[in-house]
């Protein structure tokens, strides 16, 4: 296997409070022989907001992401393992697809995007960037069957025209995943559905009951813990978890870990670089 | 039904933002039935999808729905007809803005401005700025983080400093943006 260079595209959250999710994927890749280049430079993609105020920036601020990739880093794949700015490339480089909105979206780029790059969510980056195979190899310490419940929420697969999900509604790659690092990733019925997204902000009461309904058929379903791959899906899932059980005292807290926490772990790294003291439910138990 | 086209008056509005037709919409209600907001708010989006049909803005603005919608895409996924719907919310919350139809109680819309404002300014979002901000305008919002927020902050998961983008391409980005939408929502005639 070549060694593979793959732009990164971070995002807000990851240099935020994700920091653990950027610390964890960069381990990984530079173990699994991938070699990030962080886009220098690089903007805001614009995320919830830019879509319900400004539709043409919206489409605008990815391109460029896009566009610098291409043109100045020269090279066809970006990591973009944030599934909320993933989203905001695919639809971005989707739209590009009308000759009237790529005209648009030049303009406010300043310059073309001639729509060579992949762009690679954080499944994708484990499941083919590297490959289940090369992964496979790489591991040194699988998980003793630990049940996962992978969760990957709205936009790692909708909508399918824009992702080009082979099974939108009950995709099994995170699982694939998974199950290379020695992990039972367990059948369950949420897998997809929303967390509630940045309404964590401002709706918590909302958040909560579709965090509950989520976790808790994970639990039922045989889960020991939830794996994810979005920032906004970690928070929600393990943050909202934390304060459900404050007013609950039956609830028994489900670890939520990123799909890079799990992969590092199982590949050798250890729980500092993979940053497990920063999940709000303690995951070091099912990560020992 | 059959002589409604979206070349027609009513639902002009929205085609002309985001060019999607919702006179293709025959109220089945699965984008409703796949909602996770649908139950939290006086209208769900098949209703909505009903309003914009029949030119009922109004309607539409005087209910929370459009500012709880979290952008799932699931309606957009699952909808028989191929409508975006959640383009067509994202329609609906361009218009209620411009139009100074935000719901007075809807925090989630000052919420996405607040986000704008900073990824416009620094050129990433600083996710402390928005909290910080929303406070100020809103304290009853304050009392939702007393709990989460502090443990947040012990567990190093709020990083107070911000590296800031490419702040002049950021700039001028926002700028040509917002006002070639703006030259083209003139050219439209009255939006
Ligand atoms: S799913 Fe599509 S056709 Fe059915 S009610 Fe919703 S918008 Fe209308
Ligand atoms: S995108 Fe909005 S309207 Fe559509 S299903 Fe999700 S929350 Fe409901």
């Amino acid at each position: 296997m070549s060694p593979k260079t793959l732009a990164y595209y971070p995002g807000c959250s990851l240099h935020g409070t994700s920091a653990e999710f950027d610390a964890s994927f960069r381990a990984t890749a530079r173990e699994l022989g991938l070699t990030l280049e962080e886009i220098p430079g690089w903007e805001c993609c614009g995320n919830t907001a830019a879509h319900s105020i400004n539709r043409l920036l919206s489409l605008a601020l990815p391109v460029n992401e896009l566009a610098k990739v291409e043109k100045d880093m020269k090279l066809d794949a970006v990591a973009v393992p944030c599934a909320a700015c993933y989203s905001r490339f695919k639809t971005g480089a989707h739209e590009m697809q009308d000759p009237a909105v790529a005209d648009d979206v030049k303009s406010v780029v300043g310059r073309g995007y001639d729509g060579g790059v992949t762009v690679q969510n954080l499944v994708d980056v484990y499941h083919d960037a590297v490959g289940l195979e090369a992964l496979a190899a790489k591991v040194k310490r699988p998980f003793k069957s630990l049940k996962v419940a992978c969760y990957y929420g709205c936009l790692l697969t909708r909508p399918p025209d824009v992702t080009q999900a082979d099974d939108p509604e009950y995709p099994t790659r995170m699982e694939a995943v998974v199950e290379t690092l020695g992990c039972e990733a367990i059948d369950w019925n949420y897998k997809t559905d929303c967390c509630g997204a940045a309404l964590a902000l401002t709706e918590q009461g909302i958040v909560d009951d579709l965090v509950a309904r989520i976790v808790s058929d994970a639990r039922a379903c045989g889960a020991a813990a939830v794996a994810v791959a979005c920032p906004l899906c970690q928070a929600n899932l393990d943050g909202r978890q934390s304060e459900i059980a404050r007013k609950d005292s039956a609830w028994v807290g489900l670890p939520v870990l990123f799909l890079s926490q799990l992969v590092g772990r199982a590949i050798g790294l250890g729980d500092k670089e993979l940053g497990l003291s920063k999940n709000l439910i303690d995951a070091r138990a099912v990560m020992a | 039904m059959a002589t409604c086209s979206p070349s027609g008056v009513l639902a002009t509005k929205v085609g002309a933002g985001c060019a999607e037709n919702p006179y293709l919409c025959y109220q089945c209600k699965r984008c409703t039935a796949g909602c996770p907001v649908a139950d939290q708010a006086g209208m769900h989006p098949a209703q909505i999808m009903r309003a914009v049909q029949l030119g009922q803005y109004d309607m539409i603005f005087e209910d929370k729905f459009i500012w709880l919608c979290t952008g799932c895409q699931t309606c957009t996924t699952r909808c028989p007809q191929g409508i975006d719907i959640a383009g067509i919310m994202d329609e609906l919350k361009i218009i209620a803005r411009r139009e100074g139809k935000v719901h007075p109680d809807a925090p989630s819309a000052q919420m996405f401005k607040y986000n704008y404002d900073s990824f416009a300014r620094w050129g990433r979002m600083w996710e402390i700025e928005l909290i910080a901000r929303d406070a100020l305008h809103r304290p009853k919002g304050v009392l939702a983080w007393l709990s989460l927020g502090p443990k947040m902050l012990l567990k190093g998961k709020i990083n107070p400093t911000l590296k800031k983008g490419d702040t002049d391409a950021m700039k001028r980005m926002v700028k040509t943006a917002e006002s070639l939408t703006e030259a083209k929502q003139h050219e439209g005639g009255k939006g």
